[in-house]
């Protein structure tokens, strides 16, 4: 514990000897029960006190009799200011043993000692004034330590904000003008998430999340759930998939309090098909061209909250028709408070999302001032996502892709053949795409393919298991319930599943004229019906869809099986191998 | 998140007549701001009720963080039943804003509600 220290302002010897010994000779135990040292520091004139200030950092200041008598006010403020914020009381002596009646001190100082001095007046007066610094000393300790932490908080939000915002640079947000967004530069630390990516076969993935609970410690979850995200989609899991593994990893982690409220959407441009998990999120509104509203109702608890989920039965389909745009939030939307507490709520979003495309009228845009002119003095707190489901850039390849020019020359590709048989076990759960392109991501040349690979795997292994072996006709899903019916029907045949398997087959060949790459699939069903015309299972966008990726698309009626070949010519541009081979190293481990 | 007294909230608990049913109620704001009062209410209750009954009746608003207050009641509940029988969690007298926030969140599957 420092000494108290005394600065004495006085010219007279005399006057300052006396002082000296009074100040002395008072004694002072502080509140911790020490006995307190005092040092002393004299000067004999304002100007060389204000010297003195920096230097012994007096606790007090105590103007002799003489000096009181030759000091004005403007001097004394100086004193004080060369003290900063910290209080520095001032005592002026007045010396009533004179005839004359003294001048009453000016108010500027703090207190007087009155002349001829009463030591034990003097000794309670140094003892409150100890008292008081010591208080006044342990608040400005307090204000230092609050200072330093918030500053060391302010730094580690500027972190995690780095680090979040790194999180993003995934992301396939900004590569299309299908997505409007709008993210408030608090969202990380208010826990909310916006991630999009593509998956293999071109479908693209968003998801919009809100952590609830506090703070940094909200925010630290949108790591794991961030990760998970953009290593499985690229790799071609399907979503329920990877919804479970957020779950799990979720629940594995967060404390119990916390957990995360998520809308997933996959959303297919060349089928038009729009899948759709809300689990405790604001309902996403999807608008018609016709001007109808739909709104996407959570049917999931949040993710983290329990460990088991019912992720397949909560999965919403929709059938997209052109034109149709859909609008995502995050409850800091509603919960915008006006100076009156009352919130911005649901219905006044409906509304703007009501009056969206009249004349021009942007609902993106005026739901963001609306709510920011409502809660006036709040901060601005809310996610907004708009997509447009049939916008034309959607259907072009995944933004992660590597642009081929439509070539496909390349890297060698190899001589080599699989062959993966699904039995009904498997069929129920097992989502067999990522495993096949995972082992093609490892082929050298083969990335080149990677997209059209997965689109063809993908339509031909849902043909396989949706037609041949669930026995679903694609005929139900002409209409808009017929649609819904038909993958609930699917969710509920595949859960049942007692018999029935896929073969997939891949082989490839590579010599100097060129190569070729061949899937054959296979089910245990009826096979392709004799007349296929334009209601056969292959009719549809399906078939197009093959041929304009296939060179050659063979199937026969009554058999199960298809064939789809990809060619290319000669690999003359040796050059592209080491940078194809570059590529072919995208896809690091699963870090889940 | 805007931590303000404007919007005052309160947490009151009392055990019912039968004495097995805990009752807590709170007023105004259910949110992060009364999460120590919340824990407070229904922490080291003796005896042990066998029912923790939430009366929403006043609550104006129920946000994330006071679901989050809901799952750490659930929890205790688990906890604290120990070999016996276990203490049940139920929700009551909510209005329609708060209804609907439980339901969005599909709270009202892990909650009996009435």
């Amino acid at each position: 514990m420092p000494a108290f220290r005394v600065l004495i302002v006085e010219s007279d010897a005399g006057e300052l000897g006396e002082l000296r010994q009074l100040i002395h000779n008072s004694e002072y135990t502080s509140s911790t029960g020490c006995v307190l040292p005092t040092s002393i520091h004299a000067v004999p004139s304002v100007d060389m006190a204000v010297g003195a200030y920096d230097e012994f950092h007096p606790n007090l200041v105590i103007f002799g009799p003489v000096a009181a008598n030759n000091t004005v006010a403007d001097e004394i403020r100086q004193l004080r200011q060369s003290g900063g914020v910290e209080l520095v009381p001032i005592l002026f002596v007045q010396d009533l043993t004179g005839e004359a009646p003294p001048p009453a001190p000016p108010t500027i100082c703090d207190d007087i000692l009155t002349k001829p001095y009463s030591p034990p007046l003097v000794q309670l007066k140094l003892a409150s004034i100890r008292r008081f610094c010591e208080f006044s000393r342990s608040l400005m300790a307090q204000r230092d330590r609050l200072r330093r932490h918030h500053a060391d908080f302010l730094q580690e939000q500027a972190n995690a904000r780095e680090i979040f915002g790194n999180l993003g640079n995934e992301s396939c947000l900004d590569d299309t003008p299908a997505i409007r967004y709008h993210l408030s530069p608090r969202a990380v630390l208010n826990g909310d998430l916006l991630a999009a990516t593509h998956t293999p076969d071109g479908k693209l993935v968003l998801m919009l999340g809100d952590f609830a609970g506090h703070g940094l410690a909200a925010a630290v979850g949108a790591v794991p759930l961030t990760s998970i995200f953009y290593s499985m989609m690229p790799r071609g899991f399907s979503m329920s998939r990877v919804l479970r593994e957020i779950n799990r990893k979720l629940y594995d982690i967060l404390p119990r309090q916390m957990f995360c409220c998520l809308v997933m959407l996959e959303l297919d441009p060349r089928r038009n098909h729009l899948r759709i998990l809300n689990a405790g999120m604001p309902s996403p509104c999807l608008k018609r061209t016709n001007g109808e509203l739909h709104m996407l109702e959570s049917r999931h608890l949040p993710f983290g909250v329990l460990s088991s989920d019912q992720v397949d039965t909560s999965i919403v389909n929709v059938r997209v028709m052109p034109g149709d745009r859909l609008y995502l939030w995050s409850d800091g939307i509603h919960e915008a408070r006006n100076s009156q507490g009352e919130h911005f709520g649901e219905s006044r979003l409906i509304n703007l999302l009501r009056e969206d495309g009249d004349e021009g009228f942007q609902a993106f845009d005026q739901i963001l001032v609306a709510v920011n002119a409502h809660a006036a003095e709040q901060h601005d707190d809310l996610s907004l996502v708009e997509l447009d489901l049939t916008h034309a850039s959607l259907r072009k390849s995944g933004c992660l892709a590597v642009d081929h020019g439509g070539s496909r020359k390349g890297g060698r590709v190899g001589d080599w053949s699989m062959q993966l048989h699904l039995s009904q076990q498997e069929l129920r759960t097992t989502d067999p795409l990522p495993h096949l392109l995972g082992v093609l991501a490892q082929m050298p040349g083969a990335v080149r393919f990677q997209e059209d690979l997965a689109i063809a795997l993908g339509e031909l292994f849902r043909n396989a298991l949706e037609h041949g072996v669930l026995e679903l006709d694609s005929s139900i899903k002409a209409t808009d319930d017929g649609f819904v019916r038909y993958y609930d029907l699917m969710a509920e045949r595949r859960g049942q599943l007692t018999e029935g398997w896929v073969r997939i087959s891949l082989s490839c060949r590579e010599g100097e004229a060129g190569g070729e790459l061949t899937l054959e699939v296979e089910d245990s069903g009826v096979g392709f019906p004799e007349v296929r015309e334009h209601t056969g299972v292959y009719a549809g966008r399906g078939l197009n869809l093959l041929h304009t990726i296939c060179d050659e698309v063979h199937y026969h009626p009554g058999s199960s099986r298809v064939e789809a070949t990809i060619r290319w010519n000669g690999a003359a541009e040796q050059h592209s191998a080491s940078e194809s081979s570059g590529k072919a190293m995208q896809n690091p481990p699963l870090p889940v | 998140m805007v931590v303000s007294d404007r919007f005052e909230s309160r947490v009151t608990s009392a055990v019912s007549e039968g004495g097995d049913t805990l009752v807590i109620r709170v007023a105004g704001n259910f949110d992060f701001n009364i999460h120590r009062e919340f824990q407070r209410a229904y922490r080291n209750v003796m005896p042990p009720p066998r029912t923790f009954l939430v009366d929403l009746s006043e609550t104006d608003h129920l946000d994330s963080a006071a679901l989050g207050m809901l799952l750490l009641l659930r929890d205790y509940c688990v906890e604290s039943g120990g070999e016996g029988a276990q203490p049940a969690v139920e929700l009551m007298n909510a209005n329609a804003h708060v209804s609907h926030i439980l339901s969005v969140s599909n709270f009202d599957r892990i909650f009996s509600i009435r």
